[in-house]
């Protein structure tokens, strides 16, 4: 062993080492190069003009302050409009209750520890949520309106489907890390599927399915403000009929109060979740 | 040698007289008051002390009495509310951001939980000592030049890690982890070095290992140390020089052999009521 | 015996008489919950549905068996777009990641330039973007720079911005302090700090995000197409015009292969980064 001297001069034999780690960083080379090579040339497939992207914020400010400015307050409190808001609550309220009371069972069968049978529960249960959530809320939306015709029912029954998606994922996710010690102990006793559910599970995942549960609703409602535009009901439908018909300082009007809306519900939903938390 | 070289330089700047007989102290501290904040109690009350080129300085106290708060102020990780820190010849409460950082790169830190950053290769936590040396390109593409790699390389086996060097930091036991801190620490090529709670993270029987080797480094490259300590018997078997701190007042200050039981009765006497 | 009894007595009642306040006040809630969803069913889907038109039971059974006949020739002309749809999320993540860069920084509460000014900024751009649904911000980037994917991708951009920088803010304010502090103490610039510092200890997690925003922002370029971003969304909309079910059902079927392999992606991303 080479002592290093005093003043910081190296004495002769030279260690080698190298950041490059042969297999490892090959790897990692590979892998990256690979999505660079993607990135490119999906910008050069999709015949994107980088400067054009530069461009999109001031261009949309500009928009924004010419042609959308003044919003045209009156129109959004206008009563048939205010109605359709309130109609848009009710549906994300509808919405998030039935995809909140649904996605209970089936984040139960989606659980890995929990489930009631691993070979066929699970796998179903798994691709329930996982379809649910895959398509888009607008998709279901579209999907609904050609089954069921315009309005609130097909609005309503996108917001359930994409609620048992949203809600479901995050339900079975909660399930997955409870504490498994009260389970087996109840199982030990011999207590069904059910009373396993309820004495075991349940009062642990109480509260948090509640929060959930909010949470879900604020989503929800998010989402209801834009069912409408495929023909779901509620003020999506206004924000349609402005757009397509030009009336910008209604549109900017319509998309002001969507922000604000949403925003409550952010409040109101974060306000509940932190209540309900510190009740643990 | 280094150190005479910077005694000359701050000699020059303060326009001292060349002292031939007696050597100027590499760290002078004068007065030195600490408050946390303006309304709260102060931390320290007025310490003075100096440390020479060839001291280890061990700094003892009960808990509370300022230990940590002492050693951060002098690289300023706490900022003093009053009083002097010459080090080197310049007054550390007068650095702006670059002489500040251009004066802690040749102070040497060595932390009570040895403040790696776990998810870096141990190589990558001793090469980040040589940050205050290495510019925004190198540093952001982690091409340290070929010296400082063989330095580190050099300095992982001088503290028996060159089997660990591509490992993850948070891999290594807590000995081996304050080891890769000090060879972090000497990648400065530090002109003193900073010790605080070195070893009260770790076991009695690799304390006193971990203490050994940084004498040992400390000699070899005639680097001043201070140092806190929780443990008397460790500072005394280690250091040639303590200073007792109790709340905030400065209570002994001599070589360690000087040291007599009275003395450490009167140092831990808010423990001992 | 007498006296055992009235001292257990006592809690035992207080206690029957909590558990039926909680009972009382349990049924109370639910039979609020109720009384507004019953109002809620019949304002909304009793009164607007127009159900002489949806034609009882057997219509709906007739346009759902439509769906069914799923119009497999179509596969070969969806494969461009389906391309296309990836490319877009995951451009878009991208550059969501761009934007977030300097959201984040502000709306960390101890990295923050100043606490008065970008704090609340960088706060207030992530909850904007949150709030604005894609869909809406779509339609804005169409009216700004024209049809095409650029305002797929930047819808896209702009509503993950919101999630990605509220994570990693919030992992920049829970890091552990002590290896900045060693960073600091030798000499290291602000760069420095931030680089070697703080980027290790918040990386796991932020490109855990990423992955996750990424597999989120496939489902949301399949239906830009819906306002004019071109993609999966695209086919939909001409399908649904043409009222060819078949064709649209495969769409959607489109969409799942889709997912499912951004799914498998990102589990093994996931894996090689933790």
């Amino acid at each position: 062993m080479t002592a290093i001297s005093a003043d910081g001069h190296m004495p002769a034999p030279v260690r080698r080492w190298s950041r490059y780690k042969h297999p490892r960083s090959t790897i990692r080379f590979a892998v990256l190069i690979a999505v660079l090579a993607f990135l490119s040339w999906s910008i050069a497939f999709l015949n994107i003009d980088l400067y054009r992207i530069i461009g999109a914020f001031p261009r949309l400010w500009e928009i924004l302050a010419t042609r959308y400015f003044p919003p045209d307050i009156d129109y959004v409190l206008d009563d048939s409009f205010l109605h359709s808001v309130l109609r848009t609550i009710e549906m994300s309220l509808l919405g998030g209750f039935f995809g909140v009371v649904l996605a209970i069972p089936l984040a139960w069968m989606a659980a890995r520890n929990i489930t009631i049978s691993r070979r066929i529960a699970y796998p179903l249960g798994r691709f329930a949520i996982m379809g649910s959530r895959s398509i888009h809320e607008t998709i279901w939306t579209i999907l609904f309106v050609t089954v069921l015709g315009f309005g609130m029912l097909a609005g309503t029954l996108a917001l359930t489907v994409f609620c048992v998606g949203f809600a479901g994922k995050l339900f079975a996710d909660e399930l997955e890390a409870i504490d498994m010690g009260p389970v087996e102990a109840l199982r030990s006793v011999g207590a069904s599927n059910l009373q396993v559910f309820q004495y075991a599970v349940l009062p642990q995942i109480r509260v948090a399915f509640t929060g959930i549960a909010i949470y879900t609703w604020d989503v929800a409602f998010r989402a209801a403000t834009v069912v409408g535009f495929f023909g779901g009901g509620g003020m999506g439908w206004y924000l349609k009929r402005t757009t397509q018909q030009l009336e910008n300082t209604r549109v900017a009007a319509i998309l002001l109060t969507i922000i604000v809306l949403v925003l409550l519900a952010e409040l109101a939903s974060g306000w509940l979740r932190h209540r309900i938390a510190k009740m643990r | 040698m280094r150190h005479e070289r910077n005694f000359a330089e701050g000699r020059e700047e303060n326009g001292l007289p060349a002292e031939r007989e007696r050597p100027v102290p590499v760290l002078e501290v004068r007065n030195l008051k600490v408050s946390y904040s303006a309304s709260g109690p102060q931390i320290l009350k007025g310490i003075d002390f100096a440390v020479d080129g060839d001291d280890f300085c061990a700094v003892i106290g009960p808990s509370g009495a300022g230990k940590s708060t002492l050693i951060r102020c002098v690289n300023r990780l706490v900022e003093a509310s009053d009083g002097d820190i010459i080090l080197f010849g310049q007054d550390v409460r007068k650095l702006n951001g670059g002489e500040l950082r251009r004066m802690r790169r040749r102070i040497g830190m060595i932390f009570q939980e040895f403040n790696l950053v776990n998810r870096m290769s141990v190589m990558d936590n001793v090469l980040s000592g040589r940050l205050g040396y290495t510019g925004a390109f190198r540093s952001l593409f982690k091409v340290f030049p070929r010296e400082d790699i063989e330095r580190a390389l050099e300095l992982l086996e001088r503290v028996g890690l060159q089997d660990h060097v591509d490992k993850r930091a948070d891999e290594l036991s807590g000995g081996q982890r304050q080891r890769v801190g000090i060879a972090r620490a000497l990648m400065q090529k530090p002109e003193i070095l900073l010790l605080d709670e070195p070893t009260s993270a770790l076991d009695p029987k690799i304390s006193r290992d971990v203490m050994r080797l940084i004498k040992e480094l400390a000699r070899e490259f005639r680097v001043p140390v201070l140092c806190n300590i929780h443990d008397v018997q460790l500072a005394l078997e280690t250091c040639n020089r303590i200073i007792g701190l109790q709340d905030g007042y400065k209570k002994f200050d001599g070589p360690a052999e000087g040291m007599r039981k009275q003395d450490l009765d009167e140092i831990y006497a808010m423990e001992v009521l | 015996m007498v006296a055992a009894v009235g001292l257990q007595g006592a809690p035992y009642l207080s206690y029957v008489e909590r558990k039926r306040r909680r009972r009382v006040n349990n049924w109370v809630i639910a039979a609020c919950i109720a009384v507004v969803l019953g109002w809620c069913i019949w304002d909304t889907v009793m009164v607007d549905t127009d159900w002489a038109r949806m034609g009882g039971a057997l219509g709906i059974i007739g346009t759902l068996e439509r769906f069914f006949w799923i119009d497999w020739g179509l596969v070969p002309s969806l494969i461009v777009p389906a391309l296309e749809t990836m490319m877009m999320a995951t451009l878009g993540t991208l550059l969501g990641c761009v934007f977030s860069l300097p959201v984040a920084w502000f709306g960390a509460y101890n990295v923050t330039p100043n606490r008065y000014i970008f704090y609340p900024l960088g706060r207030f751009l992530m909850v904007l973007s949150r709030s604005i649904h894609e869909i809406i911000w779509a339609l804005l980037f169409v009216g700004a720079v024209g049809l095409g994917a650029l305002p797929g991708i930047l819808a896209v951009a702009m509503r993950s911005v919101g999630f990605i920088s509220k994570i990693t803010a919030e992992a920049i304010e829970n890091i552990d302090p002590k290896p900045v502090e060693a960073i600091r103490a030798v000499g290291g610039n602000q760069f420095q700090v931030m680089y070697y510092g703080i980027l290790p200890q918040i990386l796991p997690v932020v490109i855990g995000t990423i992955i996750f925003e990424w597999d989120i922002n496939i489902r949301r370029s399949a239906i830009m197409g819906l306002v004019g971003a071109g993609g999966l969304g695209l086919v939909f909309f001409r399908q649904m015009a043409m009222f060819n079910y078949g064709g649209v059902t495969l769409v959607v079927l489109a969409v799942l292969v889709l997912i499912a392999i951004g799914e498998v992606i990102s589990h093994y991303a996931r894996k090689a980064v933790i």
